[in-house]
């Protein structure tokens, strides 16, 4: 059982979390053309890393979205930062 | 009979005689003693038959390592199966019985199978039952297969109660280097836990003569006072079964017999591995026989139950450690015949115990023979927990090596196996101040099984695996250690090969002439003792398996005899009255076409979306364009996936400029607010929408039915119900019982509808007022089972039923805002996908069967061609009360373009002729719902 | 289709208190409860801002739910929807959840039974899951009168979840869950 943390409530027992995506994916402007193979690539395109991922994760309790650090082997986790705080 | 017990002070108390039977026969032990140390202390040598073969067995060991010693144990009539006679404590009245034996171990009728061993090698099963069909044997072996019966009584209040801790430093194993670390450590100021499996502290110091000028038993007591003087605790009978993620470890604390152990998970910031080593077995002819045992486990017999094993004892043993501890067995009054191992092949002799030693010319009558192959660290935990291990040449043992985070193994588990050198390692581990190492003086002669030599030489004594089958599973190429284990079940009985996995792949590795680390371990999983499935769940179980939402209603529902039942995770009234339950939802469909049903809607989600920015929200979320919505209004609309998917259907209602509600299904509220929520914080701005889950603040109360308006006339409400002022798709705020009262305009029957939202607490207020009101025209309430087909009759989806995962919006007949929204809406590009402009995407149809004819099962195919080919299923299928005839609804390929043409239905063998219709068969001018 | 009322216990009062264990389990009567939300909520220092292990005082008092979501205990009546002034959306949830306080020296263990927690590690929220079930947690008035909040929907399910915690107690002792000094039997 592994402790995340959240960036607001601080570090929390995994089964309060749910896993969103890899860190990266930017929504294609639709309103503009985009190409079959750009938008199957932002649908079904996963890099599935071995080693140190950057993930966004839900804290369920709390549904702040977030980006978390850690490693997909060892399950060491780095950090956490907030979604928001990391767009700006 | 003689008895065993000898006058050594040990750990039993003498004063407390515990009477106690096995296979039926009446034994004295005393408070203290294990169902083994007491069968021992009475001369009892056979307590068990062998999985396979059936042999008579003894115990090996002397707590869990042993494989051999299994019973069903029953005691005030509580039984379990399976309980190792060497780790179960005795109590007063136990009925034991060995395992896989009938009618007794020591006369068990399927010995003779032992005689069939020549042809009942590894693989013996999968290669002999494969003609003419494995199934046709199947249930004779599994029979056959398998330890112990689970008896047919449930266990009442056999519930795990389950707790979570935290601790500075957990230290695992109460033996001297455990005791002396979490003194250490405690003393040093940390918080610590210190867990020991068994009932009393100590491990195996109880077997030396002295520990640091003291008694051993005077040491162990003045540790654990230290400990718990300097604010530590102790928990004894608790095993560490399993380190999981972020050093999370798993405790199992054990009770009296026939109670259910306590969970402790335990969260720990660093972590002391002392769990010790354990002594292995040597491999040699009939080394199974009962009265063979490992040395360590006959000082422990000795040490704390005061139990001599044999009078005449053979001992082979290739190391230091093992040989220091004869004197012990010589000075209780035995007598020992010491065996050199280089002078040649021992095989041991007897039937139902040893009674004699060969080795080549020599020969030693004993009655017991006492065994060491040397020391094998337990480093289980250490591998649970990512630890690395090293191969030892010096100590040919698996050490812990490149630690895991915040661990430390130290004493016998880290290969320290002499005391001195233990404590002073454990003592550096519990108060961080570093301590040079003492050299070690354990000595040790390579002891492994030799392949080709003579006799049946067993390797896992649980499943009966002899060097042989190692030796058959090499030949037939199964020589990874993982192959080798699933193929010959090598170390996959209960014990988990904690005494033949070692051996096991050192035969391996000597078939092969490879060195022994380079052919590796097998991975170690928890838990590291068997445990019961209850220790998992817990209170988790019944009623809080998977804990139903409750209505606010529930107890008005049970009064009128509601037949209650999980609908989308909430338990909901189904349909009223006991009997027939056909009959009554029948009635409950014809009273809501013609008078008006009363419907508890409570489920139903009521998420409102709030702030300057909502309006372009939800035209995002929505595929459905819900900007042009005025205040006050009502639309129905698709929630999509990013992949076009349709994910919920359901209303949404304006209440003012910048705030909505959305009434979402009621088993998808938690996932499309999670859906909101990402989408509101990626990609838009957070701080201008906020999102407000108010369903279970909202009682929603539903009236549908020709004579609807009439029920809510009755309620005198402050508002005008013509269908002019309050037409369908309208919702308006009012006031009931002094408390705020929406009322929308919405059908999910295809009648005149009102669904009445009001707080939780009024909504039996209300309830009882519309019932009392409905009595007056007729109306009365109906479960979900009525709306079910209510709803289908008029060809209303329910999503996931009538739709699957590829169904698009367009495939149910709302193509509109995919050819014409401009803004950009989660789905919208994949909604022009090659696929979603395919020519044969399933679309939502009804289906109508020839007058007379039975109602098509639901899930049944719509086929065509040659050969037969699935276009489609039948998704919902009712007999419609309203309509005199059956219904149904369905996906088809093109279905909207196949309208009247005829379809094969085929289902279970038999097929039958359909036509494809429009979904609605009921009021298709909507006439009544805009009433 | 299927009839599983006798499955199910009706609903039991949860009007009535119960103390077993020296731990008292009290359902809790609030006059109102209020969500709050907003960029600035947490900062518009207008009422008492509680997170956990926080000790709430007499309220009205403000449950730090999110960064920028509070529930407000019984606050002042105010107007459903968008607040322009203040940037902050306000519904009424009295009824979205129920309350109970679990009271005594021993309601910490209870509470160990649903969850990790732990009293030295503060959290800005009070949102958590207790028994699997998502509940808002902290003390009012002293060190061990802990306050749950609990889904209504969920309440029956968490009482249940709470009284059968409180019942393990008994078995586990006072404190140490040591079951007996196993060496004092010897010496």
């Amino acid at each position: 059982m592994q402790i995340f943390p959240c960036p607001f409530c601080g570090p929390r027992n995994e089964t309060e979390f749910h896993f969103a995506g890899e860190l990266g994916k930017e929504r294609p402007d639709t309103t503009q053309e985009v190409a079959a193979p750009d938008w199957a690539t932002y649908l079904y395109a996963q890099r599935n890393e071995k080693g140190p991922v950057r993930e966004v994760w839900m804290h369920l309790t709390c549904s702040e979205l977030f980006v978390m650090e850690r490693d997909s082997v060892s399950m060491e986790v780095v950090g956490s930062g907030s979604l928001r705080e990391g767009a700006e | 009979m003689t008895s065993h017990r000898t006058t050594r002070a040990a750990l039993i108390d003498l004063g407390k005689p515990l009477r106690f039977t096995f296979d039926g026969t009446a034994y004295q032990g005393f408070e203290g003693d294990t169902l083994a140390s007491a069968l021992l202390a009475n001369g009892v040598r056979v307590m068990g038959r062998s999985f396979k073969y059936h042999r008579p067995r003894g115990p090996l060991g002397a707590w869990v390592d042993d494989p051999n010693a299994i019973m069903g144990v029953t005691l005030n009539g509580r039984s379990l199966p399976n309980c190792p006679a060497t780790t179960t404590p005795l109590e007063d009245g136990m009925q034991a019985r060995a395992v896989n034996a009938w009618p007794s171990a020591r006369f068990d009728i399927k010995g003779g199978l032992d005689l069939f061993h020549r042809w009942l090698g590894a693989g013996f099963y999968y290669k002999t039952f494969m003609w003419p069909d494995w199934h046709l044997f199947e249930p004779m072996i599994r029979k056959m297969a398998g330890l112990g019966d689970i008896s047919r009584n449930v266990l009442e209040d056999y519930c795990a109660d389950q707790v979570h801790d935290h601790c500075e430093t957990l230290v695992i194993g109460g033996g001297a280097a455990g005791l002396a670390a979490a003194r250490a450590a405690a003393e040093g100021g940390q918080n610590v836990v210190l867990v020991d499996d068994k009932p009393v502290l100590g491990g195996g110091v109880h077997q030396l003569a002295g520990v640091e000028d003291f008694a051993p038993r005077d040491w162990v007591a003045s540790e654990a006072h230290a400990i718990e003087a300097a604010g530590g605790r102790i928990l004894t009978a608790t095993t560490a079964f399993g380190i999981f993620d972020h050093r999370m470890v798993g405790l199992v604390q054990n009770g009296p017999f026939g109670t259910a152990p306590r969970l402790h998970r335990m969260r720990a910031a660093r972590i002391i591995l002392a769990t010790g080593a354990l002594d292995r077995p040597v491999t040699f002819a009939s080394n199974d026989l009962p009265g063979v045992m490992t040395i360590d486990a006959a000082c422990e017999y000795l040490a704390r139950y005061a139990v001599l094993v044999g009078k005449r004892i053979g001992v082979l043993s290739n190391n230091s450690l093992a040989d220091d501890k004869l004197a012990m067995l010589a000075e209780a009054g035995a007598e020992v015949v010491r065996l050199n191992p280089a002078d040649g092949a021992i095989c041991a002799l007897g039937r139902k115990q040893v009674r004699c030693v060969a080795q080549g010319r020599n020969s030693h009558k004993v009655d017991t023979l006492l065994v060491s192959g040397g020391m094998t660290p337990l480093v289980h935990l250490w591998r649970h927990a990512g630890g690395k291990l090293d191969w030892c040449t010096e100590r040919q043992a698996f050490l812990p090596g490149a630690a895991p985070e915040g661990m430390v193994a130290i004493g016998a588990a880290g290969g320290t196996f002499d005391l001195d050198a233990a404590l002073a390692e454990a003592r550096a581990a519990g108060s961080g101040v570093p301590a040079d190492a003492i050299p070690s003086r354990y000595k040790l002669t390579p002891l492994w099984p030799e392949p080709g030599s003579k006799g049946r030489q067993w390797i896992d004594f649980q499943h009966d695996v002899t060097l042989k089958d190692v030796e058959l599973a090499a030949r037939e190429n199964y020589v990874s250690v993982e192959h080798l284990k699933r193929y010959t079940t090598l170390g996959m009985a209960s014990d988990q090969g904690k005494t033949s996995n070692m051996a096991g792949l050192a035969a391996m590795a000597a078939v092969q002439g490879r060195p022994l680390p380079e052919v590796g371990t097998t991975t170690f999983r928890p838990p590291f003792v068997p445990v019961p499935i209850e220790l998992y769940h817990g209170h988790h179980e019944k009623q809080l398996w998977h804990p139903l939402k409750r209505l606010a209603l529930e107890q008005e529902h049970r009064e009128i005899g509601a037949a209650l039942g999980e609908y989308g995770g909430w338990l909901r009234p189904g349909w009223y009255g006991t009997g027939d339950a056909k009959a009554h939802i029948r009635q409950e469909i014809l009273t809501a076409r013609n008078a008006a049903g009363l419907f508890d809607a409570s489920p139903l989600g009521k998420i409102e979306v709030i702030g300057p920015d909502a309006e372009a929200f939800v035209d995002f979320i929505y595929y459905n364009t819900i900007s042009t919505l005025k205040p006050g209004h009502i639309r129905y609309g698709f929630m999509l996936t990013e992949g076009g998917i349709v994910m919920d259907d359901g209303v949404i209602a304006r209440l003012d400029r910048n705030r909505f509600v959305i009434s979402c299904s009621s088993s998808h509220v938690g996932s499309v607010r999670t859906h909101l929520e990402a989408w509101r914080q990626d990609g838009n701005d957070p701080d201008r929408i906020f999102v407000h889950d108010l369903t279970d603040h909202w009682a929603t109360l539903t009236v549908a039915g020709p004579k609807a308006r009439e029920v809510l006339t009755d309620l005198a409400l402050d508002m005008d119900l013509s269908p002019t002022a309050f037409p369908h798709m309208t919702m308006r705020e009012t006031r009931f019982a002094h408390s705020p009262l929406r009322v929308a305009r919405v059908s999910f029957t295809g009648d005149l509808s009102y669904e009445m939202s009001i707080r939780r607490s009024k909504a039996a207020e209300l309830w009882q007022a519309l019932v009392a009101a409905g009595e007056r025209i007729g109306a009365a309430p109906i479960g979900v089972e009525a709306l079910s087909i209510l709803r289908a009759e008029k060809g209303y989806i329910m999503i996931g039923k009538d739709t699957d995962g590829e169904t698009m919006p367009h495939d149910l007949g709302f193509g509109v805002p995919r050819q014409k929204k401009k803004v950009a809406f989660i789905g919208d590009r994949s909604l022009h996908s090659v696929k979603a402009n395919g020519a044969r995407r399933k679309m939502l149809v009804g289906l109508t069967v020839s007058v007379g004819d039975k109602a098509l099962p639901t899930g049944a195919h719509l086929v065509e061609g040659t050969p037969l080919q699935s276009v489609g299923y039948v998704t919902s299928s009712y007999d419609s009360p309203t309509l005199g005839h059956p219904i149904a609804l369905a996906l088809v390929e093109n279905g909207t373009e196949r309208l009247g043409e005829s379809i094969s239905v085929w289902h279970m063998g038999e097929t039958r002729m359909a036509t494809i219709s429009a979904p609605c068969a009921f009021d298709p001018e909507g006439a009544r719902l805009n009433a | 289709m299927r009839n599983d009322s006798n499955k199910w216990d009706a609903p039991a009062a949860l009007t009535v208190g119960h103390t077993e264990n020296g731990v008292a389990l009290t359902p809790i009567e609030l006059t109102r409860q209020t969500l709050i939300s907003g960029p600035r909520v947490l900062s518009q220092a207008d009422w008492s801002i509680v997170g956990w292990p926080g000790i709430a005082p007499t309220p009205p008092y403000a449950l730090s739910l999110r960064r920028d979501r509070v529930l407000l205990v019984d606050g002042p009546d105010m107007a459903d929807g968008w607040q322009e002034d203040t940037q902050r959306a306000i519904s009424d949830a009295s009824d979205a959840y129920s309350v109970f306080d679990v009271s005594g020296d021993r309601a910490f263990e209870v509470l160990q039974r649903g969850a990790e927690l732990r009293l030295d590690a503060e959290s800005k929220s009070v949102a958590r899951l207790l028994f699997g079930i998502g509940v808002l947690l902290y003390r009012v008035n002293t060190e061990d009168q802990f306050r749950i909040h609990v889904a209504s929907s969920h309440a029956e399910a968490l009482v249940k979840s709470l009284k059968l915690a409180i019942s393990a107690l008994r078995s586990a002792g006072q404190g140490n869950s040591r079951p007996e000094d196993a060496l004092s039997k010897t010496s």
